[in-house]
Protein backbone atom coordinates (compact mmCIF):
# COMPACT_ATOMS: atom_id res chain seq x y z
CA UNK A 1 0.00 0.00 0.00
CA UNK A 2 1.43 3.33 -0.90
CA UNK A 3 0.70 6.75 0.47
CA UNK A 4 -0.46 7.98 -2.93
CA UNK A 5 -3.96 7.58 -1.56
CA UNK A 6 -5.04 8.70 1.90
CA UNK A 7 -4.75 5.96 4.50
CA UNK A 8 -8.18 4.28 4.68
CA UNK A 9 -7.53 3.61 8.37
CA UNK A 10 -6.93 7.23 9.27
CA UNK A 11 -10.31 7.71 10.96
CA UNK A 12 -9.93 4.54 13.01
CA UNK A 13 -6.38 5.39 14.04
CA UNK A 14 -7.39 8.89 15.11
CA UNK A 15 -10.25 7.47 17.11
CA UNK A 16 -7.91 5.11 18.97
CA UNK A 17 -5.54 7.99 19.63
CA UNK A 18 -8.42 9.81 21.26
CA UNK A 19 -8.65 6.95 23.74
CA UNK A 20 -11.28 4.68 22.16
CA UNK A 21 -9.84 1.22 22.66
CA UNK A 22 -12.89 -0.35 21.01
CA UNK A 23 -11.97 1.34 17.74
CA UNK A 24 -8.66 -0.53 17.96
CA UNK A 25 -10.66 -3.77 17.93
CA UNK A 26 -11.98 -2.81 14.51
CA UNK A 27 -8.39 -2.55 13.26
CA UNK A 28 -7.61 -5.93 14.83
CA UNK A 29 -10.55 -7.57 13.06
CA UNK A 30 -9.43 -5.97 9.83
CA UNK A 31 -5.79 -7.02 9.95
CA UNK A 32 -5.59 -10.13 12.11
CA UNK A 33 -5.67 -12.60 9.22
CA UNK A 34 -3.04 -10.75 7.19
CA UNK A 35 -0.76 -10.33 10.19
CA UNK A 36 -1.09 -13.99 11.13
CA UNK A 37 -0.29 -15.06 7.60
CA UNK A 38 2.77 -12.80 7.57
CA UNK A 39 4.00 -14.20 10.88
CA UNK A 40 3.20 -17.73 9.75
CA UNK A 41 5.69 -17.31 6.92
CA UNK A 42 8.42 -16.51 9.43
CA UNK A 43 7.47 -18.85 12.28
CA UNK A 44 6.50 -22.40 11.56
CA UNK A 45 4.91 -23.18 14.88
CA UNK A 46 1.20 -22.44 14.54
CA UNK A 47 0.83 -22.00 18.28
CA UNK A 48 3.44 -19.30 18.28
CA UNK A 49 1.83 -17.48 15.37
CA UNK A 50 -1.25 -16.47 17.35
CA UNK A 51 0.88 -15.46 20.35
CA UNK A 52 3.15 -13.31 18.21
CA UNK A 53 0.15 -11.77 16.47
CA UNK A 54 -1.32 -10.88 19.86
CA UNK A 55 1.97 -9.37 20.93
CA UNK A 56 2.12 -7.44 17.67
CA UNK A 57 -1.24 -5.81 18.26
CA UNK A 58 -0.44 -5.03 21.89
CA UNK A 59 2.82 -3.35 20.86
CA UNK A 60 1.07 -1.47 18.10
CA UNK A 61 -1.53 -0.26 20.57
CA UNK A 62 1.15 0.95 22.96
CA UNK A 63 3.09 2.70 20.20
CA UNK A 64 0.07 4.19 18.45
CA UNK A 65 0.48 7.65 20.04
CA UNK A 66 3.80 7.87 18.20
CA UNK A 67 2.27 6.88 14.86
CA UNK A 68 2.31 10.01 12.70
CA UNK A 69 0.74 8.63 9.52
CA UNK A 70 3.92 9.09 7.50
CA UNK A 71 3.24 5.61 6.21
CA UNK A 72 -0.02 3.69 5.96
CA UNK A 73 -1.15 2.16 9.23
CA UNK A 74 -0.86 -1.32 7.78
CA UNK A 75 2.74 -0.73 6.67
CA UNK A 76 3.58 0.39 10.18
CA UNK A 77 1.76 -2.59 11.71
CA UNK A 78 3.53 -4.90 9.28
CA UNK A 79 6.94 -3.68 10.51
CA UNK A 80 5.95 -4.25 14.11
CA UNK A 81 4.82 -7.78 13.24
CA UNK A 82 8.12 -8.56 11.50
CA UNK A 83 10.16 -7.20 14.42
CA UNK A 84 8.06 -9.04 16.97
CA UNK A 85 8.41 -12.31 15.05
CA UNK A 86 12.19 -11.82 14.74
CA UNK A 87 12.49 -11.17 18.45
CA UNK A 88 10.42 -14.28 19.21
CA UNK A 89 12.72 -16.37 17.02
CA UNK A 90 15.82 -14.98 18.72
CA UNK A 91 14.32 -15.65 22.15
CA UNK A 92 13.43 -19.14 21.06
CA UNK A 93 17.03 -19.84 20.05
CA UNK A 94 18.36 -18.39 23.28
CA UNK A 95 15.86 -20.16 25.47
CA UNK A 96 14.21 -23.00 23.54
CA UNK A 97 10.67 -23.51 24.73
CA UNK A 98 8.76 -26.65 23.99
CA UNK A 99 5.61 -25.35 22.43
CA UNK A 100 2.26 -27.04 22.43
CA UNK A 101 2.73 -28.23 18.89
CA UNK A 102 6.13 -29.67 19.62
CA UNK A 103 4.79 -31.38 22.72
CA UNK A 104 2.00 -32.87 20.71
CA UNK A 105 4.41 -34.37 18.21
CA UNK A 106 6.59 -35.80 20.96
CA UNK A 107 3.75 -37.45 22.81
CA UNK A 108 1.90 -39.04 19.93
CA UNK A 109 2.34 -42.40 21.59
CA UNK A 110 0.87 -41.24 24.85
CA UNK A 111 -2.67 -42.57 24.98
CA UNK A 112 -3.60 -40.30 27.84
CA UNK A 113 -6.00 -37.62 26.66
CA UNK A 114 -4.76 -34.11 27.39
CA UNK A 115 -7.18 -31.39 26.46
CA UNK A 116 -4.41 -28.79 26.37
CA UNK A 117 -2.76 -30.60 23.50
CA UNK A 118 -5.64 -30.39 21.09
CA UNK A 119 -4.66 -28.92 17.77
CA UNK A 120 -5.62 -25.29 17.37
CA UNK A 121 -8.68 -24.43 15.36
CA UNK A 122 -6.68 -23.17 12.41
CA UNK A 123 -5.24 -26.59 11.65
CA UNK A 124 -8.09 -29.01 12.26
CA UNK A 125 -9.48 -30.74 9.18
CA UNK A 126 -12.88 -29.20 9.89
CA UNK A 127 -11.39 -25.72 10.03
CA UNK A 128 -9.47 -26.24 6.81
CA UNK A 129 -12.61 -27.50 5.10
CA UNK A 130 -14.60 -24.54 6.39
CA UNK A 131 -11.95 -22.14 5.13
CA UNK A 132 -12.04 -23.69 1.68
CA UNK A 133 -15.80 -23.49 1.67
CA UNK A 134 -15.69 -19.81 2.59
CA UNK A 135 -13.21 -19.07 -0.18
CA UNK A 136 -15.28 -20.98 -2.73
CA UNK A 137 -18.44 -19.16 -1.66
CA UNK A 138 -16.85 -15.73 -1.96
CA UNK A 139 -15.46 -16.55 -5.40
CA UNK A 140 -18.81 -17.92 -6.57
CA UNK A 141 -20.58 -14.82 -5.26
CA UNK A 142 -18.15 -12.56 -7.09
CA UNK A 143 -18.72 -14.45 -10.31
CA UNK A 144 -22.48 -14.00 -9.91
CA UNK A 145 -22.26 -10.20 -9.52
CA UNK A 146 -23.22 -7.82 -12.28
CA UNK A 147 -20.30 -6.40 -14.22
CA UNK A 148 -20.57 -2.98 -12.54
CA UNK A 149 -20.59 -4.37 -9.02
CA UNK A 150 -17.80 -6.86 -9.73
CA UNK A 151 -15.61 -4.21 -11.28
CA UNK A 152 -16.18 -1.78 -8.40
CA UNK A 153 -15.39 -4.27 -5.62
CA UNK A 154 -12.41 -5.67 -7.52
CA UNK A 155 -10.89 -2.24 -8.13
CA UNK A 156 -11.31 -1.42 -4.47
CA UNK A 157 -10.31 -4.65 -2.71
CA UNK A 158 -7.80 -6.16 -5.12
CA UNK A 159 -6.34 -3.11 -6.87
CA UNK A 160 -6.61 -0.88 -3.81
CA UNK A 161 -7.95 2.12 -5.72
CA UNK A 162 -9.66 4.95 -3.87
CA UNK A 163 -13.29 5.83 -4.54
CA UNK A 164 -12.14 8.84 -6.53
CA UNK A 165 -9.89 6.72 -8.73
CA UNK A 166 -12.63 4.14 -9.23
CA UNK A 167 -15.05 6.87 -10.23
CA UNK A 168 -12.54 7.98 -12.88
CA UNK A 169 -12.02 4.45 -14.14
CA UNK A 170 -15.73 3.62 -14.20
CA UNK A 171 -16.75 7.09 -15.32
CA UNK A 172 -19.40 7.51 -12.65
CA UNK A 173 -19.92 9.69 -9.56
CA UNK A 174 -18.21 8.79 -6.30
CA UNK A 175 -21.60 8.24 -4.67
CA UNK A 176 -22.33 5.56 -7.26
CA UNK A 177 -18.98 3.90 -6.54
CA UNK A 178 -19.75 3.87 -2.86
CA UNK A 179 -23.18 2.36 -3.49
CA UNK A 180 -21.88 -0.28 -5.90
CA UNK A 181 -19.18 -1.42 -3.50
CA UNK A 182 -21.70 -1.65 -0.68
CA UNK A 183 -24.14 -3.65 -2.82
CA UNK A 184 -21.37 -5.97 -3.94
CA UNK A 185 -20.33 -6.59 -0.33
CA UNK A 186 -23.92 -7.20 0.68
CA UNK A 187 -24.48 -9.67 -2.15
CA UNK A 188 -21.37 -11.64 -1.18
CA UNK A 189 -22.16 -11.42 2.54
CA UNK A 190 -25.67 -12.75 1.91
CA UNK A 191 -24.20 -15.96 0.53
CA UNK A 192 -21.53 -16.10 3.19
CA UNK A 193 -23.64 -15.58 6.31
CA UNK A 194 -24.98 -19.16 6.55
CA UNK A 195 -21.36 -20.35 6.71
CA UNK A 196 -20.28 -17.76 9.24
CA UNK A 197 -23.16 -18.26 11.67
CA UNK A 198 -22.76 -14.68 12.72
CA UNK A 199 -26.48 -14.35 13.37
CA UNK A 200 -26.36 -16.79 16.26
CA UNK A 201 -26.04 -14.80 19.41
CA UNK A 202 -23.69 -11.97 20.08
CA UNK A 203 -20.64 -13.64 18.68
CA UNK A 204 -18.61 -10.45 18.42
CA UNK B 1 -29.38 7.87 -7.69
CA UNK B 2 -28.52 6.52 -4.28
CA UNK B 3 -31.07 6.87 -1.53
CA UNK B 4 -30.09 8.97 1.50
CA UNK B 5 -29.04 6.88 4.49
CA UNK B 6 -31.69 8.49 6.68
CA UNK B 7 -34.43 6.93 4.51
CA UNK B 8 -33.15 3.41 4.97
CA UNK B 9 -33.61 0.93 7.78
CA UNK B 10 -31.17 1.56 10.62
CA UNK B 11 -29.49 -1.73 9.94
CA UNK B 12 -28.89 -1.06 6.26
CA UNK B 13 -27.82 2.49 6.97
CA UNK B 14 -25.34 1.21 9.52
CA UNK B 15 -23.97 -1.35 7.09
CA UNK B 16 -23.54 1.28 4.38
CA UNK B 17 -21.54 3.40 6.76
CA UNK B 18 -19.40 0.44 7.80
CA UNK B 19 -18.72 -0.28 4.15
CA UNK B 20 -17.61 3.31 3.58
CA UNK B 21 -15.51 3.31 6.76
CA UNK B 22 -13.78 0.12 5.63
CA UNK B 23 -12.60 2.05 2.58
CA UNK B 24 -11.74 5.23 4.48
CA UNK B 25 -14.58 7.12 2.84
CA UNK B 26 -16.85 7.78 5.82
CA UNK B 27 -17.47 11.36 6.92
CA UNK B 28 -16.66 12.32 10.52
CA UNK B 29 -20.31 11.99 11.51
CA UNK B 30 -20.64 8.61 9.81
CA UNK B 31 -17.45 7.38 11.42
CA UNK B 32 -18.76 8.40 14.84
CA UNK B 33 -21.95 6.42 14.17
CA UNK B 34 -19.91 3.42 13.05
CA UNK B 35 -17.82 3.49 16.24
CA UNK B 36 -20.99 3.65 18.28
CA UNK B 37 -22.47 0.76 16.30
CA UNK B 38 -19.35 -1.30 16.93
CA UNK B 39 -19.81 -0.75 20.64
CA UNK B 40 -23.54 -1.37 20.83
CA UNK B 41 -24.63 -3.57 17.95
CA UNK B 42 -23.58 -7.19 17.56
CA UNK B 43 -24.88 -7.18 13.99
CA UNK B 44 -22.64 -4.25 13.16
CA UNK B 45 -19.63 -6.10 14.59
CA UNK B 46 -20.50 -9.20 12.57
CA UNK B 47 -20.96 -7.08 9.44
CA UNK B 48 -17.59 -5.39 9.90
CA UNK B 49 -15.94 -8.80 10.24
CA UNK B 50 -17.76 -10.15 7.20
CA UNK B 51 -16.79 -7.20 5.00
CA UNK B 52 -13.15 -7.49 6.07
CA UNK B 53 -13.17 -11.24 5.50
CA UNK B 54 -14.61 -10.73 2.00
CA UNK B 55 -11.83 -8.29 1.18
CA UNK B 56 -9.18 -10.67 2.47
CA UNK B 57 -10.56 -13.65 0.55
CA UNK B 58 -10.76 -11.58 -2.63
CA UNK B 59 -7.05 -10.85 -2.24
CA UNK B 60 -6.11 -14.42 -1.34
CA UNK B 61 -7.94 -17.66 -0.63
CA UNK B 62 -5.31 -18.31 2.07
CA UNK B 63 -6.94 -15.68 4.24
CA UNK B 64 -10.27 -17.47 4.48
CA UNK B 65 -11.00 -18.67 7.97
CA UNK B 66 -13.93 -19.28 10.26
CA UNK B 67 -15.08 -16.36 12.39
CA UNK B 68 -14.67 -18.58 15.44
CA UNK B 69 -10.89 -18.27 15.20
CA UNK B 70 -11.09 -14.51 14.73
CA UNK B 71 -13.49 -14.19 17.60
CA UNK B 72 -11.27 -16.20 19.96
CA UNK B 73 -8.31 -14.04 18.97
CA UNK B 74 -10.22 -10.84 19.67
CA UNK B 75 -11.56 -12.07 23.01
CA UNK B 76 -8.03 -12.91 24.15
CA UNK B 77 -6.70 -9.59 22.92
CA UNK B 78 -9.53 -7.71 24.63
CA UNK B 79 -8.47 -9.22 27.95
CA UNK B 80 -4.91 -8.03 27.39
CA UNK B 81 -6.00 -4.59 26.19
CA UNK B 82 -8.05 -4.23 29.36
CA UNK B 83 -4.78 -4.29 31.31
CA UNK B 84 -3.21 -1.65 29.11
CA UNK B 85 -3.39 2.03 29.98
CA UNK B 86 -5.40 4.11 27.57
CA UNK B 87 -3.01 5.17 24.83
CA UNK B 88 -3.35 8.84 25.68
CA UNK B 89 -2.62 8.37 29.38
CA UNK B 90 0.20 10.80 30.24
CA UNK B 91 2.54 8.16 31.54
CA UNK B 92 6.14 7.82 30.40
CA UNK B 93 6.62 4.54 28.65
CA UNK B 94 9.85 2.64 28.19
CA UNK B 95 10.91 2.40 24.56
CA UNK B 96 10.26 -1.04 23.20
CA UNK B 97 13.15 -2.00 20.91
CA UNK B 98 10.84 -4.03 18.70
CA UNK B 99 8.64 -1.12 17.92
CA UNK B 100 11.56 1.27 17.81
CA UNK B 101 12.22 0.66 14.15
CA UNK B 102 8.65 1.26 13.05
CA UNK B 103 8.50 4.17 15.40
CA UNK B 104 11.65 5.50 13.79
CA UNK B 105 9.65 6.00 10.64
CA UNK B 106 7.64 8.39 12.73
CA UNK B 107 10.54 9.67 14.72
CA UNK B 108 10.22 13.16 13.40
CA UNK B 109 6.85 13.15 15.03
CA UNK B 110 8.14 13.36 18.54
CA UNK B 111 10.54 16.07 17.52
CA UNK B 112 7.74 17.98 15.87
CA UNK B 113 5.49 17.48 18.89
CA UNK B 114 8.29 18.92 21.01
CA UNK B 115 8.62 21.62 18.38
CA UNK B 116 5.14 22.83 19.17
CA UNK B 117 6.47 23.92 22.56
CA UNK B 118 9.80 25.08 21.29
CA UNK B 119 8.34 28.05 19.43
CA UNK B 120 6.69 29.77 22.38
CA UNK B 121 9.53 28.78 24.71
CA UNK B 122 12.12 30.16 22.31
CA UNK B 123 10.16 33.38 22.02
CA UNK B 124 9.97 33.75 25.80
CA UNK B 125 13.67 32.98 26.11
CA UNK B 126 14.35 35.53 23.37
CA UNK B 127 12.56 38.27 25.25
CA UNK B 128 14.44 37.36 28.41
CA UNK B 129 17.70 37.52 26.50
CA UNK B 130 16.77 40.91 25.06
CA UNK B 131 16.01 42.33 28.50
CA UNK B 132 19.24 40.86 29.89
CA UNK B 133 21.11 42.18 26.90
CA UNK B 134 19.75 45.68 27.39
CA UNK B 135 20.84 45.62 31.00
CA UNK B 136 24.34 44.59 29.93
CA UNK B 137 24.54 47.18 27.19
CA UNK B 138 23.07 50.07 29.23
CA UNK B 139 26.09 50.86 31.48
CA UNK B 140 28.29 51.26 28.43
CA UNK B 141 25.86 53.28 26.42
CA UNK B 142 24.76 55.89 28.90
CA UNK B 143 23.55 58.88 26.98
CA UNK B 144 24.11 57.37 23.59
CA UNK B 145 22.21 54.12 23.88
CA UNK B 146 21.11 53.77 20.33
CA UNK B 147 24.26 55.00 18.68
CA UNK B 148 26.62 52.84 20.67
CA UNK B 149 24.51 49.77 20.36
CA UNK B 150 23.95 50.17 16.66
CA UNK B 151 27.64 50.76 16.01
CA UNK B 152 28.80 47.84 18.11
CA UNK B 153 29.38 44.65 16.20
CA UNK B 154 26.68 42.15 16.93
CA UNK B 155 29.15 39.48 17.87
CA UNK B 156 26.67 37.43 19.84
CA UNK B 157 23.01 36.63 19.45
CA UNK B 158 22.44 38.57 22.62
CA UNK B 159 23.94 41.68 21.12
CA UNK B 160 22.18 41.08 17.86
CA UNK B 161 18.86 41.07 19.68
CA UNK B 162 19.73 44.20 21.59
CA UNK B 163 20.73 45.90 18.35
CA UNK B 164 17.48 44.98 16.74
CA UNK B 165 15.46 46.34 19.63
CA UNK B 166 17.43 49.57 19.73
CA UNK B 167 16.77 50.07 16.07
CA UNK B 168 13.08 50.05 16.74
CA UNK B 169 11.87 46.49 16.37
CA UNK B 170 12.28 42.89 17.29
CA UNK B 171 13.13 41.93 13.73
CA UNK B 172 16.85 41.72 13.09
CA UNK B 173 18.22 45.04 11.90
CA UNK B 174 19.83 43.54 8.86
CA UNK B 175 16.48 42.29 7.64
CA UNK B 176 14.79 45.70 7.87
CA UNK B 177 14.53 48.03 4.96
CA UNK B 178 14.95 51.78 5.63
CA UNK B 179 11.24 52.24 5.00
CA UNK B 180 10.40 49.61 7.61
CA UNK B 181 12.77 51.19 10.10
CA UNK B 182 11.22 54.62 9.58
CA UNK B 183 7.73 53.21 9.94
CA UNK B 184 8.73 51.51 13.18
CA UNK B 185 10.31 54.69 14.46
CA UNK B 186 7.17 56.65 13.61
CA UNK B 187 5.12 54.13 15.56
CA UNK B 188 7.42 54.30 18.55
CA UNK B 189 7.70 58.10 18.68
CA UNK B 190 4.42 58.76 20.50
CA UNK B 191 5.10 55.82 22.80
CA UNK B 192 8.49 57.17 23.81
CA UNK B 193 7.14 60.68 24.16
CA UNK B 194 4.47 59.40 26.51
CA UNK B 195 7.13 57.67 28.56
CA UNK B 196 9.18 60.82 28.84
CA UNK B 197 6.12 62.75 29.88
CA UNK B 198 5.23 60.11 32.41
CA UNK B 199 8.75 60.13 33.86
CA UNK B 200 8.71 63.92 34.23
CA UNK B 201 5.33 63.86 35.97
CA UNK B 202 6.25 61.00 38.27
CA UNK B 203 5.10 61.64 41.85
CA UNK B 204 8.37 60.35 43.25
CA UNK B 205 11.89 60.65 41.95
CA UNK B 206 13.82 57.56 40.96
CA UNK B 207 17.58 57.47 41.49
CA UNK B 208 19.51 58.74 38.49
CA UNK B 209 21.19 55.46 37.92
CA UNK B 210 17.87 53.69 37.41
CA UNK B 211 15.92 56.13 35.28
CA UNK B 212 17.24 57.60 32.09
CA UNK B 213 15.77 59.33 29.11
CA UNK B 214 15.48 57.19 26.05
CA UNK B 215 16.16 58.52 22.61
CA UNK B 216 15.65 56.82 19.30
CA UNK B 217 18.43 57.14 16.79
CA UNK B 218 17.45 56.54 13.22
CA UNK B 219 19.97 54.72 11.10
CA UNK B 220 21.47 56.49 8.13
CA UNK B 221 19.09 56.29 5.15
Amino acid sequence: MTMLNPDPDAALVERVKQGDVRAFEMLVVKYQRRIERLIGRMVRDVDLVADIAQETFIRAYRALPQFRAESAFYTWLYRIAVNTAKKALVDLKRDPVTTLTALQGAEDDDETYRAGLEPTDGETPEALLASKEIAATVNAAIAALSEDLRQAITLREIEGLSYEEISDVMNCPIGTVRSRIFRAREAIAERLRPLLDTREGNRW
Amino acid sequence: MSQPDSDRSPSESSRRILSALADGDATDGEAARAFQAWRDDADARATWHTYQLIGDVLRSDDLACRPKANEAFLVALRARLADEPVVLAPQPRAVDPDVAAPAAANAGATVRARGRWQGPMAMAAGFLAVITGLNIVRPFSHGTDGALASNAPASSPLMASATAVNNGGVVAAAQQTPAQTKAAADQLAPYLAAHRQSAMNAPFQMPDSDLRNVSLVQPAQ
